[in-house]
């Protein structure tokens, strides 16, 4: 009860009208920002970096927040429009929101992507208040282990994701795994597939291999498209809503998601895309038309869109409780707490109880002024479907060179982006799906470092993968997702069989 | 349709300008001499992210000198992270005998090169002054059976398989290595069969879940939990205790009968081959600048500690320092011959 009297009074911050300008301002900001290809919250909070220090800590924290959860509303608008997703949080958009799109329904694909990331970040938010010390307690207990199964389970939804053809998808994801070894190696100091070049020593940015297969893969296809003349512009635009049918369809998965990406997003080694990526798998399996998925069902766009919000809210509680970095985005925001003179760490909801308080009463103001900015912004870019291809693509191949630049400011990425984008466009050309190639690529290195940090403090013994009931349900839950819809399939098959010769 | 369209445009030109002008920096240009230098833009650089350490420093230190007056032209900082800051190395090769670029380093300097990351090393910048100092400090969970230094040197002379160390950087680095320095000044033999464990940034949650039996890391990292009590420190490696309230109570190794001290220090840095009146300019605006009030509030602030030193001690002490982790790197095998 009462962090309910300390919420109370951080909406009597929050709610101050300078405040709730910073909110604005930072909200729209981030969705600005999501939207444009490699450019994600991290680097939209790290933009803002320099001006925290002339604005007070309280303006700095909101405008912040409000970026980072701005982001997740603005990233998945290019991921439906475009299948050009800006941020690996929006990758799980493009499954089930770009087949809507070309199926012509855009608009609802809009308007439930932002309702449900508001419903999961109100969700969130909410938790956030009530549980985020239990929850911080109960994230760190994942060591070593615990998060290569977390890993494993999360790559074992690739199985669901390569529509048909396994061995295909299987390729996919093997190469991405190839992708992620390269750089040095944390674990021995050892440089892998870097051929001499600085710039591969930090690895492949994961970011990068998305904007390639994704956006460049994108005007790949549509300038053969131009070629033959095969285009499609949309000229009518309806209402900026959805159906009660949809909404019908949509409650429950949003429901459900919302706390899968809370926690997700509150483990220090996951994060947004995983959460997303999981929530979307979990609705497809759980789902009474699973085949539906993958050609605009609106519950597949509605978990992830719910799941990754709520996953950016998350992330903010091993950073507030207990000062460590739960994503990229808040490491950065770390960084800005220490200018401002706030020391992360467990004292600091009670050092600093104003502040964070504050924050978190204006993650209910933000998620609220962003749905409302959301749905109207969302009529004007829906309207980025009546551009000529002739014009639009140029301006995402030139918006995906920029992206890919303020990663890291380098030169090199811009090739690294080419290489990736005709590897993208083969392998649309072979029909090998992408996505188990993206995931692995953003798990793969996690996933291979995790292993070897258990062997190494189980002194080599396998034992360690399997001593915590974590481990055990994380190992159970990878080996239900994989025979569930073998299982299925056979079952179905069996009966179809078993009909024919009635 | 048409409008349309064109909104549109507008809104992309925008959100290019928006997200090009994130990367792009200014430029100076103009001729500068001794006489009225510094002229026009400088060029304030962090070979890492932005929040990260030495972000943090060279922002601190532009915006102080820009509060106390003490530099009067403007000096934007912008990022060139990479491979430990041996991307931005590689750059300011390119800039030999310019006056323009300023620029933050660590320990990583040293060791990139050590580790056979890059070829170039502090030789190959121009040391201006050494700046701030952070310190190691090695933590254990609250109920954890270690209380003192001696206590986990023991463990490792009986079993160097019984303690697991983690830290964020990768093996090879710094994280690593200052800990070595301390096992070795402790006569623990066989240093490279001690097990570390690099995690990234969850490093600090697996030593709170005590998935990992030390932490080696940085005391400014970890001040906040040693003060809630989540986390104890064993010792740390300066040659007197530091900071305030709990931080000051916690011992020095060489309290501790380690005769080893390890300073991660933080220094200021200019292009190879920096013109001699620049050289002179930073060296004295340095000594100008530590002396003022706002730059003691920032210390304090951010835990650090004094370690100014002007050019030719800083440089020597960088030989030193560079001789320290040869060794320990020739003694576990990882030293890039």
């Amino acid at each position: 009860m009462e962090s309910i009297m300390q919420l109370m009074q951080g909406f009597t911050v929050a709610l101050q009208p300078m405040n709730i300008m910073w909110v604005t301002i930072g909200g729209v900001l981030g969705t600005i920002i999501g939207m444009l290809p490699g450019l994600g919250p991290a680097t939209g909070v790290a933009v803002l970096l320099p001006l925290t220090f002339s604005m007070g800590p309280v303006a700095a924290l909101i405008t912040m927040g409000g970026v980072y959860y701005g982001a997740m509303y603005g990233g998945s608008r290019a991921s439906i429009l475009l299948n050009t997703p800006g941020d690996g949080a929006a990758v799980a958009a493009t499954f089930d929101g770009y087949p809507m799109t070309q199926q012509g329904r855009a608009e609802a694909a809009l308007a439930i992507s932002a309702i449900a990331s508001f419903i999961g970040g109100v969700i969130a938010t909410g938790f956030m208040v009530l549980v985020s010390v239990p929850v911080a307690r109960f994230a760190i207990r994942f060591g070593a282990a615990e998060y290569f199964q977390l890993y494993v389970f999360a790559l074992a939804a690739t199985a669901s994701m390569s529509k048909g053809n396994r061995i295909k998808g299987f390729m996919a994801m093997i190469i991405g795994l190839m992708i992620a070894t390269i750089g040095i190696d944390a674990q021995s100091g050892v440089k892998r597939f870097t051929f001499g070049i600085l710039e591969l020593q930090s690895g492949i940015d994961f970011l990068i291999v998305i904007i390639a297969i994704f956006a460049l893969g994108e005007v790949f296809k549509s300038f053969q498209n131009i070629k033959e003349g095969k285009t499609h512009v949309q000229k009518d635009f309806g209402r900026i809503w959805i159906s009660r049918e949809d909404w019908k369809r949509c409650v429950i998965p949003i429901l459900r998601s919302s706390p899968l990406g809370f926690f997700i997003g509150a483990l220090p080694g996951a994060g947004g895309t995983m959460a997303s990526l999981m929530a979307y798998n979990n609705e497809r399996q759980m789902s009474k038309h699973p085949d539906e998925f993958g050609k605009g069902a609106i519950e597949g766009l509605a978990a992830p869109e719910a799941a990754n919000n709520a996953a950016s809210v998350g992330a903010m509680i091993p950073m507030l409780t207990l000062g460590i970095p739960g994503s990229g985005t808040t490491a950065v925001m770390m960084g800005a707490l220490m200018i401002l003179g706030m020391k992360p760490g467990p004292l600091l909801f009670q050092q600093q109880p104003v502040i964070i308080w504050g924050l978190i009463a204006s993650m209910f103001i933000g998620n609220i002024i962003l749905a409302i900015v959301n749905i109207p912004l969302a009529g004007g870019l829906v309207r980025v479907l009546s551009v000529p291809p002739k014009i639009l693509y140029p301006i995402v191949l030139g918006l995906s060179f920029v992206g890919a630049y303020a990663i890291s400011y380098s030169v090199m990425d811009f090739y690294i982006l080419l290489v990736f984008g005709v590897l993208g466009y083969i392998m649309g050309k072979a029909k090998i799906p992408t996505s188990p190639l993206i995931l692995a690529v953003i798990v793969g290195n996690n996933m291979e470092q995790s292993f070897r940090r258990a062997f190494t403090i189980s002194d080599g013994s396998m034992q360690i993968f399997f001593n915590s009931p974590i481990s055990i349900v994380l190992f159970a839950l990878t080996i239900i997702s994989i025979c569930f819809p073998m299982g299925k399939a056979v079952f179905i098959k069996m009966r179809e069989r078993r009909q024919a010769f009635a | 349709m048409r409008h349309l369209t064109k909104s549109m445009m507008v809104l992309v030109t925008i959100v290019l300008l928006l997200s090009t002008a994130t990367a792009l920096f200014a430029n100076g240009g103009a001729e500068t001499t001794a006489e009225n230098y510094p002229k026009g833009n400088l060029d304030f650089v962090a070979p890492g992210g932005a929040g990260g350490g030495w972000d943090l420093t060279i922002r601190t230190t532009a915006k102080i000198l820009k509060d106390t007056n003490l530099v009067s032209v403007p000096m934007p900082v912008r990022n060139n992270p990479g491979a430990g800051g041996s991307v931005h190395l590689a750059s300011l090769q390119e800039m030999k005998g310019q006056d323009r670029t300023i620029t933050v380093y660590s320990p990583p300097l040293l060791l990139t090169k050590l580790a056979g990351t890059t070829d170039l090393g502090y030789e190959d910048v121009t040391p201006l002054a050494g700046l701030i100092a952070d310190y190691a400090a090695f933590v254990v969970k609250a109920d954890s059976p270690y209380k003192t230094m001696a206590d986990l040197m023991n463990a490792l002379k009986s079993d160097i398989k019984s303690v697991k160390i983690g830290g964020i950087s990768s093996a090879g680095s710094m994280d690593h290595l200052q800990f070595l320095i301390m096992a070795k000044a402790s006569g623990v033999k066989n240093l490279n069969k001690i097990d570390y464990v690099s995690f990234d940034d969850s490093a600090v949650a697996m030593v709170l879940g005590g998935h990992i039996d030390l932490f080696s890391t940085g005391l400014s990292e970890v001040a906040g939990l040693i003060e809630s009590g989540d986390l104890r420190a064993l010792g740390q490696t300066a040659d007197h205790r530091v900071g305030t309230g709990i931080i000051a109570e916690i011992p020095t190794c060489k309290e501790q009968g380690i005769d080893a001290t390890f300073i991660n220090w933080r220094g200021i840095f200019g292009p190879p081959e920096m013109p001699e009146y620049a050289v002179t300019y930073w060296r004295e605006t340095i000594k100008k600048l530590v002396a003022t009030d706002e730059w003691a509030a920032a210390k304090e602030m951010n835990g650090w500690d004094d370690a100014y030193m002007d050019a030719p001690e800083f440089t020597t002490f960088l030989g030193k320092a560079n001789d320290d982790f040869k060794s320990i790197l020739e003694e576990i095998g990882m030293l890039h011959q």
